[in-house]
């Protein structure tokens, strides 16, 4: 299991996890738009489920949920230790087709220099 | 074991309430041993999610019971975020089923209407995991991503999650105990407040003030509880795989089923968790009453209803009898208990069989107990 943030224990493992690193691009697994929301947030607040390549699942804001579905695939990225979603446009889904099949692209690596490569990867204790 | 049963039963009108939180857990507690016809229990068990907060009181399992004036009765607090009633339920069962004691009290009450709704929200959102808290996430808003991907997977639609409300409404109307007792129509449902898209605010329930209670005893008189049984999952939504069912609800009830000893097809009512509409539709199949893929269906057609083949949350449900946080696991059994014993005037059912489900925090520590009238 990979988990976002680092945690010390898997959550259903009494076991260490260690660090791992993960491109900064995944599927949307769900969103929602919360019009009232705690205090220190403003309305309209979007909020999504992103599930990156490896598995690691992260909420996310996002500027805007219009044409978004489940499925979609998005970059998420940090500001200010804040992950936001953005949909990708056909370009940048041709870029990291691109890059699994060996040629990475300019945008995809721009993404994993990113400050989210700070991503850790549990281990079961039977597993190794 | 010892078998345990339900030999009474009470619990105060839902809804917006002056008295302090004490005195509705006395009102549910004293109606409770009146119908028990006992003066004082051996043992109680206090449910009550976060007096601290709510009502500034600590030390909550001494408070209560010296208000009642069982100062000199032993006596304890549980707690499981919402399904904290359900949990001090299952505490009170083992007491009795060890034999440790012969008569226990189980008690629970909220009151959180006296402070401003943002605040209560803040509150009960300290169930949720602290980073998708940082996030700005709340119970609406991951019931929120929850419906969003039940709505893209299972072909469950606004009309089907509004037509729960509308069930749950329309019950509630039959029972004085309820919070809100008018009807409400799919329309009032689709055009009342986006709250968490795709959520409207009539999808959700209120918050509510009130006290609940039961008196569980050795002696074989009233309802046997069959089996309960408890189910957790991981505090954090993003760390599960799948959103549309709950893991804490599947093995709750595979563990309650399993101490009964009969399946979901002897069931003939039952109340569930719906805090959220479209998670009454989960319930139902998580449980196992309603095939996989089905409970859509069996809602629009009226399975559920009062008048259906398996009536689902006779009482009006947390979505229109209320949701008191702790006194709820304990609100549904009572209202199980009265319907089994023929006292739930005005929507009486039919049965010998009923079950109670209930969920703590975004569903990682639920409960399902199975009670039976002999």
């Amino acid at each position: 299991m990979i988990v976002a943030p680092p945690a010390s224990y898997c959550p259903r493992h009494p076991a260490r996890m260690l660090p791992t690193e993960l491109p900064g691009a995944g599927e949307i697994v769900s969103f929602t738009t919360l019009h009232s929301p705690p205090e220190g947030f403003k309305s309209p607040l979007h909020i999504a489920i992103v599930e990156l390549e490896g598995g690691a699942r992260f909420v996310c804001h996002g500027a805007e949920t219009r044409g978004l579905k489940i499925g979609s695939t998005v970059a998420i990225e940090a500001v200010n230790n804040v992950y936001y979603f953005s949909s990708l446009g056909a370009l940048d889904r041709a870029r990291i087709f691109w890059r699994r099949a060996g040629r990475a692209g300019d945008r995809v690596n721009s993404i994993a220099q990113s400050p989210m490569k700070r991503v850790w990867k549990g281990k079961d204790r039977a597993g190794l | 074991m010892r078998d345990v049963w339900i030999s009474g039963a009470g619990m105060t009108a839902i809804g917006r309430r002056t008295e302090p939180l004490q005195s509705l857990m006395a009102e549910a507690a004293l109606s409770a041993l009146l119908m028990a016809e006992r003066e004082r229990p051996d043992a109680i068990v206090v449910a009550a999610m976060n007096p601290e907060e709510f009502v500034g009181d600590g030390n909550f399992a001494s408070n209560v019971a010296t208000h009642m004036g069982f100062a000199e009765v032993p006596t304890v607090r549980i707690e499981t975020a919402t399904s904290s009633g359900a949990a001090a339920l299952y505490a009170g069962f083992a007491e009795v089923a060890a034999g440790l004691h012969r008569t226990v009290l189980v008690v629970g009450g909220e009151k959180m209407t006296h402070l401003a709704t943002p605040r209560v929200s803040e509150l009960i959102g300290r169930s949720i995991d602290p980073y998708e808290r940082l996030y700005g996430a709340t119970m609406p808003a991951l019931a929120g991503l929850i419906t969003r991907a039940l709505m893209a997977r299972n072909a469950v639609g606004l009309r089907e999650i509004a037509q729960v409300a509308v069930k749950n409404h329309a019950n509630a109307a039959k029972n004085p105990y309820a919070h809100y007792r008018q009807p409400i129509t799919i329309e009032d449902v689709m055009t009342s407040r986006m709250v968490a898209d795709p959520l409207r605010l009539l999808h959700c329930c209120p918050i509510s003030d009130g006290g609940a209670a039961v008196v569980l005893t050795s002696d074989r008189i009233g309802v046997r509880i069959a089996g309960i049984g408890q189910g957790t999952d991981t505090l954090a939504v993003r760390h599960r795989q799948n959103l549309t069912s709950f893991r804490a609800t599947q093995v709750a009830a595979r563990v309650a089923f399993a101490m009964a000893g009969f399946g979901p097809e002897r069931v003939d009512f039952a109340e569930l968790h719906d805090a959220f509409t479209p998670f009454e539709l989960i319930a139902l199949e998580d449980i196992g009453l309603i095939p996989v893929g089905k409970a859509s269906r069996a809602t629009l057609d009226g399975e559920t209803a009062l008048d259906g083949r398996l009536p689902i949350n006779p009482s009006g449900g947390l979505k229109a009898r209320g949701h008191p946080l702790a006194a709820t696991g304990l609100a549904q059994v009572v209202e199980c208990v009265w319907q089994l014993l023929g006292r739930a005037e005005g929507r009486q059912l039919e049965g010998h069989t009923a079950l109670a489900h209930s969920i703590g925090g975004l569903a990682t520590n639920n409960w399902v107990t199975v009670l039976e009238r002999l």
